[in-house]
């Protein structure tokens, strides 16, 4: 047997490698489209937009399935308890990443690898992996914090409020619950159909 | 070279972990025998003796069951890049009972406020720290020891080494305390208080029929008087909240009409406010961000692809050209194939240049390549 700790560091890994390679692919794939002569134009290459493609697309959907197991084993070596505003930001960047994350790969599936070619869907899908893969580092970085004291973000520039946490109302928190549900709801069934980009 | 470039960020990258050790962080305040100091860090192949001097100061003689203050003096050690040194106060150096209250010590408060043998304290930039236990002396009679024992790292430490130190053992003689000495009731040890909480400061003693407290902030010279009721052996003294990072001492003199004694500087004990959430706020919040944050990127996604019922493209080139009224007959324009069979029939007569003859409309043309069109 083994420590729900060590499980939930098993699940972090695959979930933070897996988004890594997925983010890295995703920008490289909104960079290829919007600078098609950048690095020579082997990045906007066919071959190469389809594997970047291909890749984000892989490790992103492999990270998203990972994500509940890997919150809720880190639930579980935590007690199940919250008793600091840091353990308390590690859920609220978990749900964050998460959202970031089944908006990238649902976009993805729905309007299909030539959705790069357009240019404000790419770089919408660009800036959705970025923010994606630094909400991810951020509730990986706490998890550091909290167990080794220090993080990598200690020598980054970046570092997103942790230290103190805005603790919703759990009225307001369904309340939002709601909101989000039905705004999914109105996008799948009532707004616009997002079809699928084919060639020209 | 793009090639060597990756290989020098990687190994660039592999190298940085070695700035890494065990647990650089350090493992907070806590109660400990040395063997955490013997266990891990004894290992020659992982530890190294500390470079830092380390003084303590304690009376050599004291009554049984009374306050006095032991003070650690740390200097001059290398340290990390988080200057993080840890103390233990020990008992003993064999490596399992050495707590001072093994050996019949109280420790009534340590350097930061609770009550641990293990502290963790960061070094200011001067390189040198001073740490105040206070404790109740052994009721049992006769000589005890006290040992100083620290961790640190160092910047750089291409070893990974931890630094250990391990003072010689400090001898107290512990006298019979004279009959009716007022003082510290021996399991009273200073709560800790919430931040900004002015609830009165409980001080439990014995021997005692009047108790005086002085209270000033660190770093001030001179103290204030606090106002101090109860009676008995519990007294509560109003001392004022403490707001930020600010750190107040207050004194204790205790008497009882035949004895009056002075005890050591103690802290206010402060930590914050008790965290108000819960699992279950967390995991709500996190859903609810996850689906806001899903649902908008989504419908973002919809607005800016194609989609049913979006606005029309504008074909109005196409749409004219498709409603335009025909040509009048004769009018009609020509097809790239006519214009050629049309040009072929046309007769150059040198006579007349600049015109063509058009023998089945039996009409003179404009020569094109004349300059003319028709």
């Amino acid at each position: 047997m083994f420590g729900a700790a060590t499980f939930h560091a098993a699940m972090a890994e695959i979930v933070v490698g897996s988004m890594v390679l997925a983010s890295l692919c995703a920008i490289g794939c909104s960079v290829g489209s919007i600078f098609p002569n950048i690095l020579g134009g082997r990045l906007s290459s066919e071959r190469m937009m389809l594997t970047m493609d291909k890749a984000s697309i892989a490790g992103a959907s492999l990270g998203l399935a990972f994500i509940p197991i890997a919150a809720l084993s880190g639930s579980f070596a935590a007690d199940n308890t919250v008793n600091n505003a840091l353990l308390y930001n590690k859920f609220v960047y978990t749900g964050l990443a998460a959202g970031f994350w089944a908006a990238f790969v649902i976009g993805r599936i729905r309007l299909g690898p030539r959705l790069w070619e357009h240019r404000s869907l790419s770089v919408l899908q660009g800036a959705t992996a970025t923010m994606a893969i630094l909400m991810t580092t951020m509730a990986s970085s706490i998890g550091g914090k909290l167990v080794r004291g220090e993080s990598l973000f200690d020598i980054m520039p970046i570092w997103l409020p942790s230290d103190s946490a805005t603790v919703l109302n759990p009225i307001v928190s369904i309340v939002l619950l709601l909101v989000g549900t039905g705004s999914l709801f109105a996008v799948f069934k009532l707004g616009p159909k997002a079809e699928r980009i084919e060639a020209d | 070279m793009h090639s060597r470039i990756s290989i020098v960020t990687v190994i660039a990258i592999l190298l940085a972990t070695g700035a890494s050790v065990a647990n650089p962080g350090g493992n907070g305040d806590a109660d400990r025998d040395y063997t955490c100091g013997g266990s891990c860090h004894g290992d020659p192949a992982l530890s190294t003796p500390s470079d830092g001097t380390v003084s303590v100061s304690v009376d050599s003689t004291i009554f049984s069951g009374t306050a006095t203050a032991v003070h650690v003096t740390a200097s001059g050690m290398s340290l990390s890049g988080n200057r993080l040194l840890g103390v233990f106060l020990l008992g003993s150096a064999d490596g399992n009972g050495d707590h001072p209250e093994d050996h019949g010590w109280s420790i009534v408060q340590d350097p930061n406020g609770g009550s641990h043998n293990y502290v963790e304290v960061v070094v200011p930039s001067s390189g040198s720290v001073t740490m105040t236990w206070v404790m109740l002396a052994p009721q049992t009679l006769g000589t005890a020891n006290l040992f100083v024992a620290t961790h640190h790292g160092s910047n750089p430490n291409s070893n990974n080494w931890a630094y250990s130190g391990l003072t010689r053992g400090y001898t107290v003689d512990v006298q019979p305390v004279p009959e009716n000495l007022p003082g510290f009731a021996f399991d009273w040890k200073p709560e800790t208080r919430v931040t900004g909480d002015t609830s009165p400061t409980v001080i439990r003693t014995t021997n005692t029929t009047s108790v005086s407290v002085q209270w000033m902030l660190e770093g001030e010279w001179i103290p204030h008087e606090a106002e101090v009721s109860g009676e008995g052996d519990e007294w509560h003294a109003q001392i004022p909240a403490t707001i930020g990072d600010t750190r107040i001492q207050y004194q204790v003199t205790t008497s009882n009409g035949e004895f009056s004694i002075t005890q050591p500087w103690l802290t206010v004990a402060t930590q914050p406010a008790p965290f108000d959430g819960d699992i279950w706020d967390a995991r709500l919040q996190g859903l609810a961000l996850a689906l806001l944050v899903t649902a908008f990127l989504l419908s973002l996604q919809a607005r800016l692809s194609p989609w049913e019922g979006g606005p029309a493209p504008d074909m109005t080139l196409e749409v004219e050209a498709e409603t335009a009224p025909p040509e009048p007959p004769g009018l009609e324009p020509k097809g790239p194939g006519e214009e050629v069979a049309y040009l072929a029939r046309l007769v150059k007569y040198d006579e007349h240049p600049g015109v063509l003859w058009d023998p089945v409309e039996e009409e003179w043309v404009d020569d094109p390549d004349f300059g003319g069109d028709e």
